[in-house]
């Protein structure tokens, strides 16, 4: 309450300090980014390539241009990026059920070891990026789609089992103990109590993170596993530039049916 | 009753018969062996125990790499500044009740942002390497271009939520453009652009570990190399070491969204 016994004085004395302490703080943020900018930027370019400007343009006019030839042959990798990510997503929702029973804190079998190790997979899952599981993948299995699937089954287990497994433990518990005191074993409890309260939310989930998969997988060829990633790859390294604005086109073409695909489910099932 | 339990059992065997029958022929299409994929968490297991497994932390430790490291997160941070300030604007043109001008400005700006977004950072990463050349310059472009699209969509979705009553009233008091958005509609989403600052730098830092991969310089210049030259000991300390950064960065900007969700309340 000593706040509104505060004179004038007093008041402007604490906000002068309090404007002091923020214009330290935002010198001392501008001369960091200036610092990076000089560091990173400035002396990290070689500007002599870049030229004045000229350079660039000339550079962006390569990728002016369609080119036709070869839309014929990009039919079957956009179709291949596709269902690389309808059983990736099928695939990482598989592998996080058991991922996500053990992380829910209400129905984890073994107590603090079984939930931790869960939290740890999760963890490990969504922090390695898509392309460094790719690159384990294609090590591991060979060149292909099914690396492809592999890594974004991967990629996907960390964030589908930590939305289901918050759903299961923000789940009612009266259905559940109901279940359980009529003499319902554990698969009744999980077939009958909780999955019908975690469903919607599951299968939206689910659709998010097919949309972002699309995503994903577009880039996949990149590292050696297939679809339209591939076509870009050879395109760039071939030098055909306008071939790779037309590998572009298919890949914002893909990704905007995948868009309106999933906005459509999301408003049905919701 | 049993009738009913038959019918529904017959037609969920139809239903899934049919679901592995569609999935069979997805397997053929892409080529897949089913030999290969059975035994895949077979050999995957059996790469990480036989070449990644001995992982050499030291290598992770070198000079080299730590160097290499902030030039990861000050690309991180750079590409944050620049995608934020013209995503902010493009989400404003983008938010349908906010939009200046709705026939010309709302659709580029929704184009714009669905565009950058729908490419992934690596594939910018690539084409700005080809237009500016190797090095940070074509990484921090690329994390820009990343930026403006997971910040404009969050955004933008944040602006149309503002309660329009505060800035109807505004306007027809004879308010200007910058005055509407200085005073009714900042104050409503500070908070929420914050909060969505701060979790877009934690996306960006993870998107700026791997881009090097692709010639932008950083961390994933190094992880390149050592897959190219199959030092899968030392690339195996890259990725642990990429996993112990990001865990860092999702904690922290998780305890800084909270503190900062906590102190507006």
């Amino acid at each position: 309450m000593s706040g509104y016994n505060l004179g004038v004085e007093d008041y402007t004395k604490q906000n002068s300090s309090k404007i002091l302490k923020k214009i330290i703080f935002y010198t001392i943020a501008i001369l960091v980014i200036f610092l990076s900018v000089y560091f990173i930027i400035i002396l990290d370019t070689d500007w002599h390539r870049i030229g004045s400007g000229e350079g660039i343009l000339k550079q962006l006019s390569y990728f002016v241009g369609l080119d036709f030839k070869i839309m014929p042959y990009l039919i079957k990798p956009a179709f291949e990026t596709f269902l690389m990510a309808c059983l990736g997503t099928m695939l990482g929702l598989i592998m996080s059920l058991p991922v996500a029973w053990l992380g829910a804190k209400n129905v984890t079998p073994l107590g603090m070891a079984s939930f931790s190790f869960a939290r740890m997979l999760m963890t490990i899952s969504r922090s390695v990026h898509e392309i460094i599981w790719a690159l384990i993948f294609v090590g591991a299995v060979g060149l292909g789609a099914l690396p492809g699937i592999l890594a974004l089954a991967f990629r996907s287990v960390g964030f589908i089992s930590k939305i289901i497994s918050e759903s299961i433990e923000g789940a009612d518990k009266k259905p559940i103990e109901a279940i359980r005191a009529a003499g319902g074993s554990g698969f009744d409890v999980m077939y009958y109590g909780i999955i019908p309260q975690i469903l919607p939310t599951v299968i939206g989930t689910i659709i998010f993170e097919w949309d972002i998969n699309i995503r994903r997988s577009a880039v996949m060829g990149l590292v050696g596993a297939g679809g339209l990633g591939l076509a870009f790859f050879r395109q760039m390294h071939m030098s055909n530039y306008p071939g790779v604005t037309t590998v572009i086109m298919f890949i914002v073409g893909l990704i905007l049916i995948g868009e309106v695909l999933s906005h459509y489910l999301r408003k049905r099932i919701i | 009753m049993e009738q009913i339990y038959k019918r529904n059992n017959a037609k969920n065997f139809i239903f899934l018969s049919l679901f592995f029958f569609i999935i069979y022929l997805c397997f053929l299409y892409l080529g897949i062996d089913f030999y290969r994929f059975f035994s895949a968490l077979g050999n995957f297991g059996k790469l990480i125990a036989n070449r990644y497994y001995p992982v050499d932390i030291p290598y992770a430790l070198e000079p080299g790499y730590l160097a290499s490291i902030l030039d990861s997160i000050q690309m991180g941070y750079l590409g944050l500044i620049i995608g934020v300030i013209v995503a902010s604007i493009l989400a404003y043109l983008a938010a349908a009740n906010l939009t200046p001008s709705k026939r010309i400005g709302y659709p580029i700006g929704k184009f714009l942002i669905i565009f950058a977004r729908s490419i992934h950072e690596t594939i910018w990463t690539i084409l700005f390497v080809t237009i500016v050349g190797f090095g940070m310059l074509a990484g921090t472009m690329a994390l820009t271009m990343y930026c403006i699209g997971f910040f404009g969509k969050l955004f933008s979705e944040e602006l149309e939520n503002v309660d329009m009553k505060l800035v109807d009233t505004m306007r027809s008091n004879g308010a200007n453009e910058m005055q509407v958005f200085a005073y009714g509609v900042w104050p409503q989403v500070k908070t929420a652009f914050t909060g969505i600052l701060i979790y877009t730098w934690d996306v960006c830092f993870r998107a700026s570990t791997i881009i090097g991969f692709f010639g932008a310089g950083g961390m994933g210049w190094y992880l390149k190399r050592n897959v190219l030259q199959l030092e899968y000991a030392r690339t195996s300390a890259i990725i642990l070491s990429i996993i112990v950064l990001v865990i860092f960065s999702e904690a922290l900007s998780a305890y800084m969204r909270d503190k900062i969700y906590k102190e507006t309340q």
